[in-house]
């Protein structure tokens, strides 16, 4: 097993404030990860630094041993569902289209090649039927859906999503999963923002724990402790729901 | 009807159409106060530029009223970043200090020629004509239609090329920067692309109508369709419409020819929130009665199906113990029935209601379906 994504130090500072601090990270192929914190752990931060979106204030980022603008078009990004306009015109093959964007590169429009592939990952949520919707039109599990197919069709080596499971149905929540759970077996390398502690054990194989430092991270059955918890949680107790944010 | 008039009406079409294009991407990005500062804020650029070439028309205009319109957002963006002060706030202090600086600067050294506060504000249209385009003797038009058609067309290439990373950039920023696209770039070439158009526009119909073209066409286009690509074309169609409707308001009634055509551009808002397809408040209300509707008929086919074959039902199923059971008005109650009757999911047995096969059917998918 190959590292994939590999972060060394990586210190992330809002003025003076640290919001994470002297995180290392290693994720190797073939591994669903779950990153779990307290609301305010710098998870969603963890996330965008690693993309590029935040400039850190000290540390080492690289995937797929490079740095991540060179490797941009190999990561796929699930953003949280609440970071767009729903209301933006434009309907639901449209936006899995944009997944594709990178490859195109400026200029190029995407042509029926790419409709044909848009399709497919449509397919692969069960939301090839609402291909012409308008966004506006569709619940937030279909939403998520939606990103879902725009990471897919990217056929990325690595992904991070961000709370991909949350507000949607548990009919959504276990088709994701069961995505999730393909990627993985062919040996892509999926990162989520999870918050729902419950089913961390059931649904991946790695943890990274996190609240402004690491915790702990490794294998669930390893690092998914009560201690590990109590730690991360601040010593409330273990297993409860974290408030939505 | 003389030169002047289809001369006068030929730009403020153009004029429209400019304002219209990247006025799209404004309202999209919820930017549209962005407009009106941007429009105000290039006052300071104009008057310096029109101090180093007295000339209203020149070219060296549109890039010192361009560059002021840059330096406005970004001062913007950076008063907002410090997060003392929230992003309306920035945007007022902002384009109110240039704008300020603008007119006094008109006021100390500007007062004898031809840029006073009136024409800033509400342009003149009707004085578009006189100021014309000479090369080697020759007549070429008025100035106004070449300064509005170029920032137009550059807008229209400017969008037609990146279409594709405008709409990422607007829908989902963080996914264009991660994709590897430029979304800062990106948003600065756009509001050049604005300040530009303001200047252009502005020597023609004054600061306050290119906040109107640029905001109202694209907010009015908005109501009518779910398409971007659609929205850009009906936000040309309507500027260019209140332009000509505009113009000829203006023409029987004696009045101003910018006033007219903002108006217009409200009149055209104003239809559309009532009458758009989808979103319109016709349809809403249409909507909603028709859904009124359905819900009663629904609400009667259960409770029916409730109490068919109980010893109960020889009173629960007669239309005027309806009232009493589910709280209808007797007028309403008789409405209900009519429909049901209609659509064949109950039928009456003397005064007496029964369900039909499809109406006992409705109930049960009406139940699983809460």
């Amino acid at each position: 097993m190959s590292t994939v994504i590999e972060v060394r130090d990586l210190t992330v500072a809002y003025r003076e404030n640290p919001v994470l601090w002297d995180i290392d990270l290693d994720v190797g192929s073939g591994t669903l990860m779950a990153i779990v914190g307290p609301n305010g752990a710098g998870k969603t931060t963890l996330i965008k630094t690693i993309l590029g979106l935040i400039k850190p204030a000290a540390g080492q980022i690289r995937i797929l041993g490079q740095p991540y603008h060179k490797v941009a078009t190999s990561v796929g990004y699930v953003p949280q569902r609440g970071s767009v306009d729903w209301d933006f015109p434009t309907s639901v093959l449209d936006v899995v289209l944009m997944g594709l964007y990178g490859r195109l590169g400026w200029i190029r429009r995407p042509g029926s090649m790419q409709r044909k592939e848009a399709l497919a990952a449509l397919e692969k949520v069960d939301m090839v039927d609402y291909s012409h919707q308008q966004i506006s039109q569709l619940s937030g599990g279909q939403q998520q859906r939606v990103f879902l197919a725009r990471a897919l069709v990217q056929k990325a080596q690595v992904y991070f999503m961000d709370e991909p499971l949350q507000g949607v149905d548990a009919t959504t929540e276990h088709a994701i999963i069961d995505l999730l759970q393909v990627l993985r077996s062919s040996g892509k390398t999926v990162v989520v923002v999870h918050h729902d502690l419950q089913t961390v054990s059931s649904y991946f194989d790695e943890v990274f724990l996190l609240n402004i430092r690491r915790i702990s991270s490794g294998p669930v059955s390893e690092v998914f402790t009560d201690q590990n918890l109590k730690l991360t949680y601040g010593g409330r107790v273990a297993i409860i729901k974290e408030p939505t944010s | 009807m003389s030169a002047f008039h289809w001369e006068i009406q030929l730009v403020s079409m153009v004029v429209a159409t400019a304002c219209a294009l990247p006025g799209t991407f404004l309202v999209l990005r919820k930017m549209a106060m962005m407009s009106d500062a941007i429009s105000h804020a290039i006052l300071p650029g104009i008057v310096i530029g029109f101090f180093l070439t007295e000339n209203l028309s020149s070219p060296l205009l549109i890039l010192g009223g361009a560059v002021a319109g840059l330096l406005t957002v970004a001062l913007v963006e950076w008063i907002r970043k410090t997060d003392r002060v929230r992003e309306d706030a920035a945007i007022g202090l902002v384009f109110s200090t240039l704008f300020a600086l603008g007119v006094l600067m008109i006021a100390q050294f500007a007062n004898d020629v031809h840029l006073d506060i009136d024409a800033v504000l509400l342009g003149e249209l009707a004085f578009v004509p006189f100021d014309r385009l000479m090369l080697f003797g020759r007549d070429l038009g008025p100035q106004a239609l070449y300064a509005t058609g170029i920032v137009g067309l550059l807008c229209a290439g400017f969008i037609l090329l990146f279409y594709k990373e405008l709409k990422l950039a607007t829908f989902d920023s963080a996914l264009c920067a991660t994709l590897g696209f430029l979304p800062g770039v990106l948003h600065y070439s756009l509001m050049g692309l604005v300040s530009m158009t303001a200047v252009a526009a502005f020597d023609a119909v004054g600061s306050i109508l290119v906040i109107a073209l640029m905001v109202g066409p694209p907010a009015s286009a908005y109501l009518m369709t779910h398409q971007l690509s659609k929205m850009i074309l009906y936000s040309i169609i309507l500027a260019i419409l209140a332009a000509i409707s505009g113009y000829w308001a203006a023409y029987l009634l004696d009045a101003s020819i910018a006033g007219c055509m903002a108006t217009m551009v409200g009149v055209e808002f104003a239809v559309l929130f009532c009458v758009a397809p989808h979103q319109g408040l016709l349809v809403a209300w249409k909507r909603r009665r028709h859904q009124r509707w359905a819900f009663a008929i629904k609400m009667l086919v259960i409770h029916l199906l409730q109490h068919e074959d109980t010893p109960e039902s020889e009173q629960e199923c007669r239309v005027d113990h309806l009232q009493d059971h589910l709280a209808w008005e007797q007028p309403f109650a008789e409405g209900v029935v009519a429909r049901a009757l209609s659509r064949k999911l109950i039928r009456s047995v003397g005064e007496y209601l029964e369900l039909t096969p499809s109406g006992r059917n409705l109930a049960h998918q009406a139940m699983v379906h809460v």
